[in-house]
């Protein structure tokens, strides 16, 4: 039962520093991406910078980086781990391709998050003289903010899900103990465990960030 | 702040939004701007706010051309013009206090002097100690006020209004022009009307421009054009004013009609001829009758202006006669074409 725990304890670890740090990178990857999108798309919908040319050409990018199977664009990301971090295998290594993974998804959250703002606002704050900057920071964002925190929860689950499909192939963390032990061992117990502390994490998150979202709500 | 517009268009596609507008907007007067749906006037209020660059035209800032500013320039004279809007438009991320300090916040004024000037702003417009309020606990009328202080925060030369009291109740609309009106005073404000509602020209309005499909169709005194409007468009907000009532004189604001048959000639009196007997003594001294099917008299920026709507029946050039001694005598006469 101590190796048990041990095992768990540890493989837990792992996949809570797999998504915690490849939500942070893909959110740092993602939000200038998905507010790019917003502010160079259609004037109607918070394009304050209509490029559209700009924006079909992101908007394809971003398309294809998500129809991509995701242990596929892992696998194709190896070299770049390499580079990154040295290696290709182990949970810091996973980091890479989940946040790149992660990415176009957010960006398209935090995007359509960002189109909801109404455009009288912007339009009024336009008219008070603020810069592109302004707007992106002082107005869109803040406008945009209880949308954006129950995308970060989509995020955050969505990771949860990609970084037990990482232990698959090398990644550590819970995917990666439920195949070796419970799969390939033919430890149910070990199995079990690792399938309900992924379930727990996924319910956590959820719960916590309806609660950040709608007291956000309320305080407007 | 005066206003020039010279040929002022602007097209979307095939469609003149605007076409060749010429305005004058004189400094420190509330001048209205109106129309019906689709007359251009949301148009007309974006291309002089700054907020669209016309396809042709020029406008003017006292004497400074402002519709081909450099991105920097357009910038800075955006910050000196207020603007506030139908649907508030207010940052529902912000509180009242903090709407209110937005625009000087983008200004990078100094935070002291920013909470100093929010709590005058909020005394202004009659909202002290609401600053902590969320928007979303603010009534329509209360949200329409922190928009109003929002767009004064950085002391603007002009304010538009872009249908701001459209949304709210008769008694608020009442309550926001009565503000607007005081502010105007106070503040040496230009402050331009976009409305739809006849209303709102009435109560608050010094001049007007009516508003057909892109063009000026009629514009002057709000008590010129009252007494003497000249364009059917002009003639139809006029015909189709509601009594609401402006808050001093309750009474006298609707035209009573008594009979809906009839009513040939419209005959419109200005100031002091609201008192006098003109028709009995036209009466007397022509082989003529009136028959009055409806009557009334509006109080017009501080001025009287009446209305009668009546037959006049005689032997046609008695009836000529008549109709032009009413005209020397001051009274605008309109024959409808039966």
């Amino acid at each position: 039962m101590g190796t048990l725990f041990t095992l768990v304890w540890s493989a837990t670890a792992q996949t809570l520093i797999m998504v915690f740090s490849s939500t942070l990178f893909s959110l740092v990857l993602g939000l200038p991406l998905g507010i790019l999108l917003c502010i160079t798309g259609p004037e109607e919908v918070g394009g304050i910078i209509p490029k559209p040319l700009l924006n079909n050409i992101l908007g394809r990018i971003v398309n294809v980086l998500r129809s991509f199977p995701f242990i596929i664009l892992m696998i194709l990301l190896f070299p770049l781990s390499r580079i990154i971090v040295g290696t290709s295998i182990g949970t810091a290594a996973t980091i890479v391709p989940l946040s790149i993974a992660a990415a176009p998804f957010v960006a398209r959250i935090i995007e359509s998050a960002v189109k909801e703002v109404d455009p009288g606002v912007i339009q009024a704050a336009r008219a008070m003289g603020s810069t592109t900057n302004q707007i992106i920071w002082k107005v869109l964002i803040p406008e945009a903010m209880p949308a954006l925190a129950s995308g970060v929860t989509l995020t955050i689950i969505n990771l949860i899900g990609y970084s037990a499909m990482a232990g698959a192939i090398g990644g550590g963390g819970l995917g990666d103990l439920a195949i070796r032990y419970g799969y390939q061992r033919f430890r149910v117990d070990v199995m079990f465990v690792s399938v309900i502390i992924i379930l727990l994490l996924v319910e956590i998150v959820q719960v916590v960030g309806n609660k950040i979202s709608s007291r956000m709500m309320a305080r407007r | 702040m005066g206003i020039t517009m010279k040929n002022l268009s602007r097209a979307y596609g095939s469609l003149h939004a605007v076409f060749d507008v010429n305005l004058n907007i004189p400094a420190n007067t509330i001048y209205g701007i109106i129309g019906k749906s689709g007359a251009g006037k949301s148009t007309l209020v974006r291309l002089i706010s700054l907020l669209e660059r016309p396809d042709k035209g020029e406008i003017y800032y006292n004497d400074k051309r402002v519709d081909n500013l450099a991105k920097e320039d357009l910038i800075a004279q955006r910050r000196k013009i207020g603007m506030i809007f139908q649907n508030f438009n207010l940052f529902s991320s912000r509180n009242a206090a903090r709407n209110i300090a937005y625009p000087l916040e983008i200004a990078d004024v100094p935070k002291e002097e920013i909470k100093k000037r929010v709590v005058e702003l909020l005394e202004l417009v009659g909202l002290q100690g609401r600053g902590k309020a969320p928007i979303s606990t603010l009534s329509g009328g209360q949200k329409q006020r922190v928009a109003i202080a929002r767009a004064l925060a950085y002391n603007p030369d002009i304010l538009f209004c872009d249908e701001a009291t459209s949304a709210l109740d008769p008694q608020t609309t009442r309550s926001i022009l009565n503000l607007l009106k005081d502010l105007q005073k106070k503040m040496n404000l230009s402050i331009v009307m976009i409305t739809h509602q006849m209303e709102v020209v009435r109560d608050a309005c010094e001049y007007v421009a009516v508003l057909e499909d892109g063009s000026v169709v009629e514009e002057g005194k709000v008590v010129d054009v009252f007494a003497s409007p000249s364009s059917p468009t002009t003639k139809e907000f006029l015909a189709n004013l509601s009594p609401l009532a402006s808050a001093e004189i309750p009474k006298k604001d609707s035209i009573i009609r008594w009979s809906e048959e009839g009513g040939r000639y419209i005959l419109r009196f200005r100031g002091e001829k609201t008192g006098e007997p003109v028709l009995s003594r036209i009466q007397k001294k022509f082989d003529v009758e009136f028959n009055i099917r409806a009557g009334g008299v509006q109080y017009v920026a501080n001025e009287e202006v009446g209305t009668l709507v009546c037959d006049i029946i005689g032997e046609s050039d008695e009836v000529d006669k008549a109709v032009s001694a009413l005209q020397l005598s001051g009274i605008i006469v309109e024959e409808e074409n039966v």
